[in-house]
């Protein structure tokens, strides 16, 4: 029993690579959506996110240490349960219903734009906070405005903000309960490498399963040698 | 630009740093403030270069009070000073840039304040790789460059080699004699003291003000 199991593990992961290097139109679609998604969610969680927690970083206000224990509970925030909040608010009888935005791709994205953002926004407050105000009083000292001030303090931690958006990539691309739950991963349409894993492995269809783990594999070896490479340069910079 | 302390006063928490200061800082002046440590001298210019505004009495510039259009006309230098990650070139024409000068305007001025450091050959390297004496000296280029009407110099020339040290001297003479600016430097150096400074003014902190 135990060796036919194994034969048929190892007859999917051959299977899975036939599937990835002869182009299979399915697979690479799913792998296609999947960064779309997670693509555009961290671009315009980065873009909201980054500027508006830099201008609060730069801010002394009483609250502070509230602010970021938020931030930081938030930042494990399980993603079922951003998904449901997604889901409540989008479903027919929600509050944004008459979008009629559930089971679609940009569900999708607002819900890995609320999961990833609280992670950009405590990773970015905090680095702000410690670094920030100084530079931006250098920013003062040489005649600059508070627009200046916080374009220059975003310019001179871009790397560790980079660094912030691409581990917020890797959280969205990784995650399976959100999109799951808002995008319902409808064949050809709102289906994604993490639903679609989940799926495969409930059916004990191992090819595909096998063929998607290894491209999540591979994009997670790419990112974390993208970061690798980004901090060995800056530790010569 | 004259700067005039009327009954300042500062204190952290329940900590007096010093009490009921009044100063006049004339205008084409180099001031020199002296003192022990924990005399206030930093916090003094920190309250003058209105990075701290947590503080009694009153400070006036050419008689009239902090305003943001003030913060474009004076300048502070560090103790340790924090260059931007970007070229020497870019640190110096910072000040210009973010004042909207004219590209030419910036490129000239540049170009001669670093001809002036005779740091050409480093123009295109990142400023936060350079020594520490290098380092002030473009911090001071990156000051001057927009002929602030007040200098604040919080022991810019303290721990560098004493090349760099004459040099930042003359730069800061020559910039008070072409221009008639004002200059005020915290200094622990007897000898710049006398060289450099028009007068000197002791800090002697919360328990005998000035």
């Amino acid at each position: 029993m135990g060796e036919r199991l194994l034969d048929y593990i190892i007859a999917g992961f051959w299977k899975a690579l036939e599937m990835i290097f002869s182009g299979d139109a399915e697979l690479w679609g799913i792998v296609g959506l999947s960064l779309r998604v997670s693509g555009s969610a961290i671009v315009i969680a980065a873009l909201v996110i980054i500027p508006l927690f830099t201008f609060i970083g730069l801010k002394s206000f009483r609250g502070e240490r509230i602010l970021s224990r938020v931030l930081n509970a938030l930042m494990s925030m399980p993603s079922v349960v951003v998904g449901l909040l997604v889901s409540v608010c989008l479903s027919r009888r929600g509050p944004f219903g008459h979008l009629q935005l559930m089971y679609t791709p940009t569900a999708m994205i607002i819900a890995q734009v609320i999961l990833v953002s609280p992670l950009i926004a405590c990773l970015t407050y905090e680095m702000v906070k410690h670094r920030g105000r100084d530079i931006q009083k250098l920013g003062q000292t040489l005649g600059a405005n508070k627009i200046q001030s916080t374009f220059m303090v975003i310019s001179e931690l871009k790397s560790e903000l980079f660094i912030y958006t691409v581990n917020g990539f890797s959280r969205a691309i990784s995650e399976v309960g959100a999109v799951m739950m808002v995008g319902g991963n409808i064949k050809g349409d709102t289906r994604v490498i993490t639903t679609t894993i989940s799926m495969l492995n409930s059916m004990g269809d191992y090819a595909m399963a096998f063929a998607l783990g290894m491209i999540l594999i591979v994009i997670s070896l790419v990112i974390n040698s993208i970061l690798y490479t980004y901090k060995e340069k800056r530790a010569d910079v | 630009m004259e700067v005039r302390l009327e009954q300042v006063s500062k204190q952290y928490g329940s900590k007096q740093v010093f009490a009921s200061l009044n100063e006049v800082f004339e205008s084409g002046k180099i001031t020199g403030l002296v003192g022990d440590n924990g005399a206030g001298k930093s916090t003094l210019l920190r309250l003058i270069a209105g990075l701290d505004l947590d503080y009694s009495g009153h400070i006036y510039y050419d008689g009239k009070r902090l305003s943001k259009p003030l913060y474009q006309q004076m300048t502070m230098v560090f103790q340790t000073p924090y260059l931007l990650k970007r070229s020497v070139y870019d640190n110096i024409a910072y000040p210009l840039q973010i004042r909207h000068r004219s590209a030419a305007e910036i490129r000239q001025k540049t170009e001669a304040m670093i001809a002036r450091l005779g740091i050409e050959k480093l123009a295109d390297q990142y400023a936060h790789k350079l020594s520490g004496g290098e380092s002030q000296k473009v911090a001071l280029a990156r000051a001057l460059i927009f002929e602030p009407d007040l200098v604040l110099l919080d022991e810019p020339m303290s721990g560098i080699d004493a090349a760099s040290v004459r040099f930042m001297e003359e730069m800061i003479q020559e910039y008070v004699r072409e221009y008639h600016k004002t200059v005020i430097m915290i200094t622990h150096n007897a000898r710049q003291a006398q060289e450099l400074c028009d007068r000197i003014v002791h800090l002697h902190g919360a328990a005998g003000g000035k």
